[in-house]
């Protein structure tokens, strides 16, 4: 089970939030201040860290804990929206929430970074396909059999599922795979793009898995 | 004491310098050339410096006293005084008026004197130069005459002398003496003008704060005065400067802690009304909880709106303009707000392409913020429509990024409060980095133009 720390001095606030977690089968540890966080951060998966706090505030928590342990993602959740203090809490946590927030955007944002930072042991099902992220394996469940796929193409479809549901340009898709800039009316992701629609789509003519956004770029959704 | 360091007291000295310095001048310069002319003397003045009438006094009592009017007896007698004064002349006439003895006469006298030619020589002699005694040899009378001619000029006084003889050392020494004078005016005035004008550059030269740098106060005259008061200016505008900066900072931090206090109770709001969510609830019911969510999502934005408004009216919202590719980061901005327009039924038609100079110079935080507010418009004054465009648009005139839709558009509400205060943060935004914008709403929909002109 993946457990999440919560460091939150606002009653009401920290009770609806665990009960939002929990629902999600979170294990949740909730603190009302940062005093005992470092018991906690052997075990925790993420933090999610309040600024105002009694005592310590929130950003030299987080700054202390992402040096003991810099594996581990935080996501600040405040209600300081001051560019300042977004600028200053995202020199060390991972995502910034401003209260009032929605659950489900906080959701949303708790499983970007479980994903990006590779906390899922289960796999992932995309449709048809059944990927193991850590095995870097994908099984189509109609064949059983193991969908192959080059370097390349498996480094754009992990990609594309370290910012799933998020819509990708062209111009995000080639820097994050290739690691270069990306030149207008270069051909080489689109073509790429489309070797892999013809691996795990079921009709790559009218793709499902790997949404085209007219205009914008590419989405997979789960 | 305070006198003593004043520029005042400076100019008064050399003043009385110079006065005292031309008196001194002209007595050192006497004093030289007395002892100069005293060097001289014993050839050329006479020593002792004898008057006339003392001169003949003697001259007729030697005279008187010359008993035997011998031919050696007179040249002896004449040798005597010539020893004495040097630059006379002397002859002696005898009883027959002979021209008997003469010594240093350059005068053509005749051999033998009748008595018109005395009467001559004493007419033409009296009064005039050379100064000339006639002295009767012997007591009785008998024995001729002798005669004594002196420059009048070894009579002067020695001032006068030196007028004659050394005037033009004497004109350069006083010329000599005003240049000195000038001279060190000069270098006073020019101390003076050389400190004001340091003064002046230093008063504008500018710190890293915009103020001006405090100035080295190395003597404590008038012009110290000056720099120690233009320092205390100084020190008044840093304290203001910081004051005015101290009261910047917590007027922000009141603003963010202002803000931070409403969003925790409006945050609890949206727990309370999650969990009424959970509860069995009739349709009415419903209505009202998505409409309670709907005001905590406008107040939140009005909050984030009116500390933005406040921060741009302060002109304290940063801005940190940048080389932007603004296509790339519309299409980036558009992909995020994609999934809402979705959720919200809209079709959503995207076409942008690179502009022939696509880099902007703007901050992305304020770009991203023009956008946000304009899409915040378009979800919540044109959901009728259900229809979004954004699109790059060319002309001879400007590029621009044009976002439209097909709503019942702004007019009919306040156009002149500009759609509320969304709106006017986008004006100032957009005026801030040097673009332009424009609105352009009807009943079929609304178009906004953010423009950069060529």
């Amino acid at each position: 089970m993946i457990s999440i720390l919560y460091i939150e001095d606002e009653v009401d606030i920290g009770n609806w939030v665990v009960n939002i977690l929990k629902e999600r089968s979170y294990e949740v540890i909730w603190l009302r201040s940062g005093e005992q966080v470092d018991r906690y951060i052997g075990t925790a998966d993420l933090v999610i860290l309040d600024v105002m706090l009694p005592g310590l505030d929130g950003f030299s928590i987080g700054r202390r804990v992402k040096k003991e342990r810099g594996d581990l993602p935080i996501l600040m959740l405040s209600a300081r929206t001051a560019i300042e203090d977004k600028v200053e809490g995202l020199h060390f946590a991972d995502d910034y929430v401003t209260k009032p927030f929605h659950p489900d955007e906080l959701l949303a944002r708790i499983e970007v970074l479980l994903r990006r930072f590779q906390k899922f042991d289960e796999q992932i099902q995309l449709q048809h396909l059944t990927i193991y992220p850590k095995e870097m394996r994908i099984i189509n469940n109609e064949t059983n059999e193991e969908v192959q796929l080059t370097g390349k193409q498996y480094h754009l479809l992990q990609f594309f599922i370290s910012h799933l549901n998020q819509i990708l340009t062209k111009e995000q898709l080639y820097e994050g795979v290739w690691g270069e800039q990306f030149i207008e009316g270069d051909k080489t992701l689109m073509v790429h793009i489309r070797y892999l629609r013809e691996k795990i789509e079921k009709n790559p003519a009218a793709p499902t898995i790997i949404e085209t956004i007219r205009g914008l770029g590419y989405r997979v959704k789960l | 004491m305070k006198f003593f360091r004043s520029l005042l007291a400076k100019y008064i000295l050399i003043i009385v310098l110079a006065l005292f310095l031309i008196q001194f001048a002209y007595l050192a310069i006497a004093i030289f050339m007395t002892s100069f002319a005293s060097d001289l003397g014993e050839s050329h003045t006479i020593e002792g410096h004898i008057s006339e009438s003392e001169i003949e006094k003697q001259w007729h009592k030697a005279a008187n006293q010359l008993q035997v009017a011998e031919q050696e007896h007179v040249e002896q007698f004449f040798n005597e005084w010539q020893e004495r004064y040097t630059d006379s002349a002397m002859f002696w006439i005898d009883e027959h008026g002979q021209l008997r003895a003469q010594r240093n006469v350059t005068m053509q006298y005749p051999q033998h004197w009748t008595p018109t030619d005395t009467a001559k020589f004493m007419k033409s002699r009296y009064g005039g130069d050379p100064f000339t005694v006639v002295a009767f040899v012997g007591s009785n009378e008998d024995k001729g005459f002798v005669v004594l001619e002196m420059s009048r000029s070894l009579f002067q006084p020695p001032i006068r002398k030196i007028y004659d003889d050394y005037g033009m050392i004497l004109l350069i020494g006083v010329v000599f003496i005003v240049f000195v004078f000038i001279a060190v005016s000069l270098l006073f005035f020019r101390g003076i003008r050389k400190r004001l004008l340091q003064l002046q550059e230093s008063m504008t030269i500018r710190d890293v704060d915009t103020l001006p740098i405090p100035i080295d106060v190395k003597r404590h005259d008038e012009i110290g005065q000056l720099e120690q008061s233009f320092n205390q200016m100084v020190a008044e505008l840093k304290e203001s400067d910081e004051r005015r900066q101290q009261e910047e900072q917590l007027r922000r931090e009141l603003i963010a802690n202002l803000s931070h206090d409403l969003r925790t109770p409006l945050t609890k709001m949206r727990a309370q009304a999650y969990g009424l969510n959970k509860e069995p609830l009739s349709s009415e019911g419903q209505l009202s909880l998505q409409s309670l969510e709907q005001s905590i999502v406008h107040v939140d934005r009005l909050m984030e709106n009116l500390m933005s408004y406040t921060l741009l009216m302060a002109s304290k919202y940063e801005l940190h303009l940048k080389e932007v590719d603004v296509i790339r980061f519309t299409r980036e901005s558009i992909a995020s707000w994609y999934p809402v327009f979705e959720k919200e039924g809209f079709e959503i038609d995207v076409s942008l392409e690179p502009f022939a100079q696509s880099i902007w110079y703007v901050d992305q935080i304020w770009l991203g913020r023009i956008l946000d507010n304009i899409l915040q418009n378009v979800l919540r004054h044109a959901k009728d429509g259900k229809y979004v465009a954004v699109a790059s648009v060319s002309t001879d005139q400007y590029d621009a990024i044009q976002i439209s839709d097909r709503g019942l558009g702004i007019a009919h509400e306040s156009l002149e409060k500009g759609a509320g205060i969304g709106l006017s943060i986008v004006d100032m935004m957009v005026k801030g980095m040097s673009l332009q914008w424009e609105i352009q709403s009807t009943e079929q929909g609304t178009t906004v133009l953010l423009q950069r002109f060529k």
